[in-house]
């Protein structure tokens, strides 16, 4: 058992708001799961030792931060520091068709969602369940072509264990531009769950950055319902930090859902980063696309679970998951488990996973034009991480995101 | 089409006849005592024993493992016979002549004639039934090549040391619940050892019947190949047709020494259970090898049988550029569950494995493989590929996919690709249109999808593997 | 020979074929030629039995019997072969066992004897040699990797193996290059001998000047509109097939 935990059940009976019902519920759960270990499947490669025994301030801290500036992005930024909102709400300028409100305020779309779309077998998804007081409810209209992209910046600072939840609601035939955008570095942890509604023809352009470094531990899950017609296309990059573990679920829970999901883990060394994607087809001509790439520092660890269900009506599933990774150095590690489960016949699924050196013969065709070997390696080896860069849709972002991922490979790579 | 696909799924299973022999049978449950019994009928040495009560006191600490993506009510250790021979067997027959005709006639029923005479040339079998071995044929001429080939239990008579030094070496006595089980109660199986440099001049094969109601099937097999030696096995297995689940829980280890090679293929054919799931076999086995240098191990497994299989053939590739090799075809239908795969674990340099794994679900069936791959720190160099492929016929039944990969090397190379795929109507519609009934045609289409793991068996094998599939399939299409 | 009677035949909710008639007799080439979506292919289908493609009235008797009454196999073990526009691929089961199996059904259906291994495989050879193929195709899996123009010879090799009563061409000129359209049509040439007879669906009269046909057909929404000699063909290659909409109009107006 974990003395953390059971500070959380602790703390859990002290929060009292108009949640109070669904999150007694979630402590009933909570309370019957046992704390994981190597044996516990959903945790079979990453030890929760860091967490087991953590105690951090978990008060208000009075700490504020401006939101990363992203050149071109000009987005609608929603700040939250150590898991408390320092935006205020009331004076931003909202496109038409969104509304945001805060999580403590009681709302009808906040009601619909709050631990609605995440299945509830997630241990800190559980924990933020009981947690989590501050967060944001965004809610697009039916119809509503929002082009500005909203961003959800996730500050976490040394000492402070902080808990932020996100709902969104995307109306009928709408369209929205989502960023989670997390960062955090010094001894501290951060859970960050956010979860999806995708109505009828909807779609939804996702980010999350999981920018978490050094010391931090952060443990989140973005979790996404699509009905008939919904679109969605995401992208996740994360660093690793101590302990990153995101869980990423996508349910087709409508007709002719398409979504397409990419995802890049670019671990400095020493990095642990945890990644547990679950795609469920529950209905009938459902697409996913996924594929994820990793490179791998010196005795960082990377561990990828990417689980795809076809239920027994799911017929006419279109369904391909694709893992690459790159190990850098002796130390480096990577578990990876692409798994496959289906109960329908009419369907196309496969999936890969391949674990490969450098290409040498590359490398060494490189060197006779002339090209310095560090040179050659960060060419070679970064180039399969930045065509996910460049898959994403927003430009701004690519732009902004491709010079940081390739220092922080540079800086790898010389310090092996 | 799939109305008619599915027609093809009523079952046969002709193997599921009922020998009248009389046996020896201990009564039902489990103890040091039924253990030390057992070890006294078999007249082992001391150290056996207590080899085996040592497994049995780490086996009552074990759970059942559960994690498996098969469901089946908890096994009654207790209401299990752990002891059944033939009563002929008991003043052991010197030669042919003297075994229970009735027991020949079981062999010959299923096509496995033991007079050496009308035997495919070039096959020696050890026929184990129930709890003993039988006979095994063309000992002499092994002999001469100095191939050992014989029931374990009379190995531990007349080669303690051999069996003393590599026994449990691979698949240690608390490995797994089941191979603890099996460690305690094992009752007979097949030895091999290859001496050094020799190439074994026949197919060995054993056969294993089980007959008996209510009794459990624990054999052993153990087969040492010596540096630079080569030996093919094959093995094949038959239940009658009972509305109780009978336990199998076997253990295989193999040992590959510098440069030896070890071939071992198995035709799996316990009766599966009637198509409600009613009876059959619960197939839980443990197979592992071990290669030292260059050595070479070759597993090629064809599953149809058995309710439940629960079974994971390994490769341990100590020795630098040792070589792994898994080919499996597994085929569940009715309500037959099958968790299978395998585990190639590299440590040695410039080591390689190939994994092709070709499952078909029918039915109300889940067919499941898993798999682990692990690139320990020093394998440097080493390759995997990995190819796993579905195949479902119909819309009622499961096919699933659990690859583990781990590396730690990062000149290690590791490769995985997994398929499903259904028998297209057009695929049906083609062979139809050219004359093919559509049973035919699925079970030519299946047999394709198939290919590469059958090429991988000796040539006498491949074809009854090939009957075998087709005869499964019978019914599968209208 | 073959004998279709105001054949009615739909896919879906969709009915394709709206009162097809059309007399084949032993020894005849039959081009039936139109524009897309005209039911050239549904045709073939329908005559060899496909799930899926639903006669709703009309009669096809082949040598007097109910073609429309067999399955598949049967009408194929009764005579009746269709080369495909895209053929599909059955991996791992090579073109020698899947010809060897067909072979055999065919002449166990007509009381024969099977064909040993070593007649079969001269045979083979023989086939694969007029449609210039090389012999290792055997040994290849069924179509699996083969080019489109591979495919097409592959479809007229076992029209060969198979020495049918009647034949249905489904385009096999299409994505051909001048070479392969004549070593296809060298191939059907060949197996012209004055009894078996052949239904040739084409878009484009170019095959036809490889494969003689006796009687030309133009097919328009489900329908023979035009009947008449090779000459008819020339006649769709000079002005395409615009002219039967107009027909239609006028006769809409008539």
């Amino acid at each position: 058992m974990s003395q953390w935990l059971n500070h959380v059940l602790e703390r859990a009976s002290t929060v009292d708001d108009w949640l109070s019902p669904v999150r007694a519920q979630a402590l009933d759960t909570l309370k019957q799961q046992q704390w994981p270990t190597r044996r516990t499947e959903a945790w079979r490669y990453t030890s929760l030792h860091p967490v087991a025994d953590l105690q951090l301030q978990t008060g208000t801290s009075n700490n504020t931060a401006e939101a990363p500036f992203i050149e071109g992005l000009n987005s609608l930024d929603l700040v939250f520091v150590d898991g408390q909102l320092s935006t205020d709400i009331s004076k931003l300028q909202l496109p038409e068709g969104v509304t945001i409100s805060e999580l403590s305020a009681p709302s009808e779309p906040a009601e619909a969602l709050f631990a609605q779309v995440k299945p509830s077998h997630h241990l800190f998804g559980l924990v933020n369940d009981v947690l989590a007081q501050q967060g944001v409810v965004i809610d697009i209209a039916a119809g509503a072509k929002v082009k500005q992209p909203i961003r959800i910046v996730n500050f976490a600072s040394a000492g402070i264990e902080s808990h932020q939840r996100t709902l969104v609601r995307v109306g009928a035939n709408a369209q929205a531009t989502i960023i989670e955008h997390g960062s955090g570095s010094g001894n501290s942890l951060n859970t960050a769950f956010a979860e999806y509604d995708i109505a009828e023809k909807a779609s939804l352009e996702h980010y999350r950055f999981a920018l978490h470094e050094g010391e931090s531990i952060h443990i989140g899950g973005s979790h996404f319902k699509l009905h008939d017609h919904a679109k969605m296309n995401s992208t996740l990059i994360g660093y690793g930090s101590q302990l990153t573990r995101l869980d990423v679920d996508i349910e087709h829970a409508g007709e002719h859902a398409f979504a397409k999901f990419n995802n890049v883990y670019l671990l400095a060394p020493r990095e642990h980063f945890d990644l547990h994607s679950t795609i469920e087809h529950a209905s009938p001509n459902g697409t996913t696309e996924e594929n994820a790439r990793g490179i791998i520092g010196d005795r960082a660890k990377a561990v990828f679970n990417g689980r795809i269900h076809i239920h027994r009506h799911a017929q006419k599933t279109l369904a391909e998951l694709n893992n690459r990774n790159l190990l850098l150095t002796r130390g480096a590690q990577i578990n990876t488990k692409p798994e496959l489960e289906i109960y329908a016949d009419d369907v196309q699924c496969a999936h890969g996973a391949t674990v490969a050196e450098i290409d040498e013969e590359a490398l060494y065709y490189m060197l006779t034009r002339g090209i310095d070997k560090q040179q050659a390696l960060v060419m070679l080896n970064f180039g399969f991480v930045q065509e996910m860069v460049f898959q994403m849709p927003n430009k701004a972002l690519a732009d902004w995101l491709q010079p940081i991922l390739k220092t922080r490979f540079e800086s790898m790579m010389e310090q092996q | 089409m799939s109305e008619q696909i599915d027609q093809a799924l009523a079952r046969k299973y002709d193997a599921g006849f009922v020998s009248e022999i009389e046996s020896e049978t201990f009564p039902i449950g489990l103890d040091e005592d039924v253990i030390a019994r057992l070890s006294a009928i078999k007249g082992e040495p001391e150290w056996m024993l207590e080899w085996r009560l040592k497994a049995y006191r780490t086996w009552l600490k074990m759970e059942e493992p559960d994690w498996a993506h098969v469901d089946y009510p908890k096994v009654d250790y207790q209401s299990i016979s752990y002891y059944s021979a033939p009563k002929s067997m008991k003043d052991k027959p010197k030669s042919l002549d003297e075994v229970d005709p009735e027991l020949l006639r079981t062999y010959e029923k299923l096509g496995i004639p033991l007079h050496e005479q009308e035997m495919l040339a070039g096959v020696a079998v050890d026929a184990v039934f129930d709890s003993v071995s039988v006979v095994t044929t063309f000992r002499e001429k092994l002999e001469e090549a100095g191939v050992i080939f014989c029931p374990i239990s009379e190995a531990l008579h007349k080669y303690p040391d051999l069996v003393k030094k590599y026994l449990g070496t691979v698949v240690p006595r608390g490995d797994n619940f089941f191979a603890a089980l099996n460690s305690a109660v094992f009752t007979d199986g097949s030895f091999v050892y290859i001496p050094k440099g020799v190439r074994c001049p026949m197919e060995l094969s054993t056969y294993f019947r089980i007959n008996e109601q209510n009794t459990g099937q624990f054999e052993r097999t153990l087969i040492v190949a010596e540096e630079g030696s080569h030996v093919s096995y094959l093995e094949g297995c038959t239940a009658p047709q009972r509305d109780e689940n009978q336990l199998h829980a076997a253990v295989v280890e193999l040992v590959a020494l510098d440069d030896a090679e070890i071939k071992y293929s198995t035709v799996q054919n316990w009766y599966p259970g009637d198509e409600n799931g009613k009876g059959g076999i619960y197939n839980f086995v443990t197979k592992r090898g071990l290669c030292e240098k260059n050595a070479k191990i070759s597993w090629t497994q064809v599953e149809t049988g058995s309710a439940v299989t629960w079974k994971y053939p390994s490769c341990i590739l100590k020795g630098d550029n040792s070589v792994g090799e898994f080919y499996s075809v597994a085929l569940t239908r009715g309500r037959q569950q099958a968790d299978t795969g395998t585990k190639m674990i590299h440590l040695g340099k410039n080591t390689k494995s190939t994994i092709i794994s070709k499952g078909i679900s029918a039915g109300r069936s889940n067919n499941a493989y898993r798999g682990l791959v692990r690139m320990g720190p020093g394998a440097e160099g080493a390759r995997n590929f990995t190819e796993c492929d579905s195949l479902l016929i119909g819309d009622q039944c499961g096919a699933h996919t659990f690859p583990y990969i781990e590396s730690s090397n990062p000149t290690a190379i590791v490769e995985h690709e997994a398929t499903t795929s259904k028998v297209s109507d057009d695929q049906l519609f083609l062979c139809r249109q050219r004359g093919l009934d559509p049973e035919k045609a699925v079970s030519m289409i299946v047999n394709g999808f198939c290919k590469e793991v059958f090429r991988e068996l000796p040539m006498e094998f491949a074809v009854e593997a090939g009957k075998l599939l087709e005869i499964s399939l019978e019914g599968s299409v209208g | 020979m073959l004998s279709i009677k105001d054949l009615h035949a739909r896919v879906e909710e969709t009915t394709i074929l709206k009162g097809l008639n059309l007399e084949i007799k032993p020894g005849e080439v039959h081009a039936i030629m139109g524009p897309n979506g005209a039911g050239k292919s549904t045709l073939g289908y329908v005559l060899s039995g496909r799930d899926g493609y639903e006669v709703e009235s009309g009669s096809v008797e082949m040598d007097g019997k109910d073609l429309l009454d067999m399955e598949v196999e049967e009408r194929a073990q009764a005579g009746l072969f269709l080369a495909f526009q895209y053929p599909v691929e059955i991996p791992g089961v090579s073109n020698m066992e899947f010809m060897k199996e067909s072979v055999n059904a065919l002449r166990e259906a007509r009381g024969e004897k099977a064909l040993s291994s070593a007649e079969f495989l001269k045979k083979a050879k023989e086939a694969c040699k007029q449609v210039e193929l090389p012999l290792d195709f055997l040994k290849r899996g069924v179509n699996e990797g083969f080019s489109g123009g591979e495919k097409k010879r592959n479809e007229i090799m076992q029209l060969i193996m198979l020495e049918p009563k009647i034949a249905i061409l489904d385009e096999s000129d299409s994505g051909l290059d001048v070479d392969a359209l004549q070593v296809v049509a060298k191939g059907v040439n060949s197996q012209r001998d004055g009894k078996r007879s052949f239904i040739v669906v084409t878009h484009y009269q170019r095959l036809l000047d490889y494969i003689q046909p006796d009687y030309v057909h133009i097919l328009s929404k489900g329908k023979i509109v035009k009947s008449g000699g090779p000459e008819l063909a020339k006649e769709v290659e000079a002005s395409g097939y615009a002219w039967l909409a107009e027909a239609e109009a006028e006769g809409a107006d008539a």
